[in-house]
């Protein structure tokens, strides 16, 4: 007993890692979310929730949501909205690479900076996901889909907020270690 | 950043890069074949499947909620839209009845002339299920799909005019693509004078254009333009656009029109998709000869309709 009270570590408290089901439960839940009857001539605005909800997984539990939760996520996705399939696949895996590489960066900010530095990412998919389309030509390009991708921006601090919650990840301490700058 | 220092104690998985690579190689295959052939149709089709009754699942408490704020509309409104309606049904009826002797003579006078009839089409009404979410395709998705009857290449209308073109058809939905899609093609014939063109979707909401328009085209602002029917997919004289402007040629040999779609694309809940239905006298001529015959009809199609 005095020996393990000695090795207790004295740093913020380590969450329990998020079971499988809260994982895939979450991203399921995403995606049916956006494919609810969105209001018709609102769609450029909508996010993709299941991308927010992956990215956020492959940040936190990198383990349970990696690239191939990202490649099949992006087929279902494609199947859903009648494109090429394998195109918002392409794109989740990359950006999927992206978030895990950023990982441990990101681990040590607040959930605002963290929306910060992923914005790019957001908006990046939104855009590789235009181009894409572009270089296999079945494209009216409308460059105001970029839009939705700044709301799930916007979006990354209520979605930390619940799954930090949900998944007793203690989110203000994390936050009080971002200024160690 | 480096894999290589990680917690494990030995890393026996594929580095990041590497997995990356790979995924990357397996969507662009994808895209590859999903582009080029029809290999992929299968897996598609057993996605959707499950996909598109849940989607429908998920539309219904939106849709009676719709229905709920309607049920709160207001009487005089109702009054007003049934009288209209009324007028409307009217109008119709005394054009319908014209329109079926015309036919009778029409029919009367191919069959002096020799002339194969033309091919009848009977409507199957169907609802709106989803407005797909993405840039790329204007397409909606129908509740009816091969359980139903429907195939691949028939044409979809509203009340006033052609909306699209099933493209996919799985076993209980379908997709149509509408006209306004950027990939979509409709040939047409100006009322006016015949004048035979073919109307593009632009990619926007409201908005078709005529691409390669010759620049001494007789085509002028508010013509009509209906499906030719020499396609052998549209039945001939569905309204499709009325033009808005003709724009002359820029670095391009070839003019441009602007259109507006005469259906109210991208705006109801109920279409109806039309089947072809070949008439008794055409079913008696050859079965290679149906085929061959848009073609052959296309000398001809522009006199009998001056």
């Amino acid at each position: 007993m005095k020996r393990e009270k000695s090795l207790a570590p004295r740093g913020p408290q380590l969450a329990a890692p998020a079971g499988a089901a809260l994982v895939i439960g979450s991203i399921a839940f995403a995606f049916l979310l956006g494919l609810l009857p969105w209001p018709v001539g609102w769609h450029w605005l909508v996010p993709d929730f299941a991308f927010l909800v992956l990215l956020y997984w492959n940040i936190n539990e990198p383990h349970r949501a990696g690239l191939g939760v990202a490649f099949l996520l992006g087929l279902l996705v494609d199947a859903a909205q009648g494109v090429l399939f394998g195109l918002h696949a392409l794109v989740y895996v990359i950006a999927a690479y992206l978030a895990l590489s950023l990982r441990r960066r990101l681990e040590k900010f607040s959930p605002a900076a963290q929306a910060l530095q992923l914005g790019p990412v957001f908006v990046g998919k939104e855009a590789l996901v235009l181009l894409v389309g572009l270089a296999f030509g079945r494209i009216a390009i409308d460059w105001g889909e970029l839009a939705s991708g700044l709301l799930a921006t916007l979006l990354w601090i209520p979605a930390c907020l619940l799954f930090g919650r949900l998944g007793g990840r203690p989110v203000s301490v994390q936050a009080s270690a971002g200024e160690e700058k | 950043m480096a894999t290589a220092p990680q917690a494990h104690m030995f890393v026996r998985e594929m580095g990041l890069p590497l997995r990356l690579a790979l995924y990357l190689i397996a969507c662009l295959i994808l895209m590859g074949l999903d582009a080029r052939y029809n290999t992929l149709h299968f897996l598609r089709s057993g996605i959707v499947s499950v996909l598109h009754p849940v989607q429908a699942g998920l539309a219904r408490p939106f849709l009676h909620l719709e229905e709920a704020f309607a049920f709160f509309a207001v009487h005089a409104e109702l009054l007003r839209e049934n009288a209209r309606l009324r007028e409307n049904a009217r109008r119709q009826g005394h054009a319908l009845q014209a329109q079926d002797m015309l036919r009778a003579e029409n029919a009367h006078l191919r069959g002096l002339l020799g002339l194969p009839q033309p091919a009848g089409f009977v409507g199957q009404p169907v609802e709106i299920v989803q407005a797909m979410s993405n840039p790329f395709a204007r397409k909606v998705v129908i509740g009816s799909g091969s359980l139903q009857g429907l195939a691949a290449g028939w044409p979809v209308v509203d009340e006033r005019g052609l909306v699209g073109q099933v493209t996919r058809v799985f076993p209980a939905s379908s997709e149509v693509t509408l006209i306004t899609s950027r990939e979509q093609a409709v040939p047409v014939q100006v009322v006016r004078n015949g004048l035979r063109l073919i109307v593009s979707g632009s990619g926007q909401d409201r908005l078709l254009e005529v691409r390669f328009l010759d620049m001494h085209a007789d085509l002028q602002d508010g013509d009509e333009l209906v499906t030719s029917g020499l396609d052998g997919v549209y039945p001939p004289g569905i309204p499709v656009a009325r033009v808005l402007r003709t724009e002359p040629p820029r670095h391009t040999p070839f003019a441009r029109a602007l259109c507006l779609p005469v259906a109210g694309v991208g705006q109801h809940r109920q279409l109806m998709v039309l089947q072809r239905q070949l008439a008794p006298a055409a079913a008696t001529t050859t079965r290679s000869g149906a085929a061959a015959t848009p073609p052959a009809a296309a000398g001809t199609r522009p006199a009998d309709r001056p």
